[in-house]
């Protein structure tokens, strides 16, 4: 059993997860632009990688929350968690949100 | 249901009845909105995960923008209310799930014993201290355990699988001499 670090309350059993698959992919802005090749890419096509994977989690039996987990898809180990909005996951309005919410703790 | 036989049973289990459960949803980073609710509910609203506050209500940490306010049942009514009335102009939510929960006591000096039967968290004192409450698994159901005084242990679970938990807490609890009859 993986112990995954949920950013909220700590390390928790993965049957208190639930995963969501790769993380940091976008919708695109305009999907009428994509060509039918382009549009099947962003919806079913995954980097699926040996080794470091960026990848969403919720914790179901917990918080609730979705966050980013960076896993071994080798070793299994994970690496690091993070909250979505933190830095690395490309979020700018969501990182404003996160860093008040820091400054009142 | 509360009934437990002698002699001195290690643990004791009862249905806390008569109890109401307000869902309530605010950005804290928002402060009037925060302070707005706490005036109202006259406690902390718990700023820490996994923490809560007990004063006229007991209020659990669910979220970074969620708690659960556990109160008397005739209560709910009018802090909702007054709650949903003193937020009016803040991105916020009060919700009454009062039907939806079941509020359970497990107390002794069995009763952490019992828990780690089912529970996947470390409940030593001193990682889950009182004061600390945690939304996790026990058994097979999904629930928010908090720890109070020493040896006691509230539950909150959903009532569609309250029946199954007493079912699973009588059974884990009988070698421990308590008698507690699943409905
Ligand atoms: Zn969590």
């Amino acid at each position: 059993m993986l112990l995954i670090e949920c950013p909220w309350c700590g390390p928790r059993a993965e049957t208190e997860f639930s995963y969501g698959g790769e993380a940091g992919i976008e919708r695109p802005a305009d999907p009428y632009a994509l060509s039918d090749a382009e549009w099947a890419d962003y919806l079913f096509f995954r980097s699926n990688p040996r080794g470091a994977h960026r990848e969403l989690w919720n914790h179901a039996q917990g918080c609730r929350r979705w966050f980013g987990v960076e896993r071994d898809t080798v070793s299994y180990r994970i690496e690091k968690s993070y909250r979505l909005g933190s830095a690395g996951s490309g979020r700018p309005a969501a990182a404003q949100i996160e860093a008040s919410e820091e400054k009142r703790r | 249901m509360s009934e437990t036989s002698s002699p001195l049973p290690g643990v004791e289990i009862s249905v806390r009845s008569g109890r109401g459960f307000l869902n309530l949803r605010l950005n804290p980073r928002r402060g009037q909105a925060l302070e707005a609710a706490e005036r109202i509910l006259g406690q902390p609203v718990p700023p820490a995960a996994n923490t809560f506050t007990a004063g006229e209500h007991e209020i659990y940490w669910l979220g970074p923008d969620e708690w659960l306010i556990a109160t008397a049942a005739e209560r709910v009514l009018s802090l909702g209310s007054e709650l949903a009335e003193g937020l009016a102009g803040f991105h916020s939510a009060v919700n009454d799930v009062s039907g939806g929960h079941v509020e359970l006591l497990v107390s002794g000096v069995d009763a952490r014993t019992v828990l780690t039967k089912g529970c996947t968290l470390d409940l030593h004192p001193r990682e889950f201290a009182p004061g600390q409450c945690a939304q996790t698994g026990l058994g097979r159901a999904a629930v928010l355990l908090a720890a109070g005084d020493p040896s006691i242990y509230t539950i909150v679970v959903r009532r569609s699988v309250s029946d199954y938990l007493c079912s699973w807490l009588a059974n884990a609890a009988r070698p421990h001499g308590a008698r507690f009859p699943a409905r």
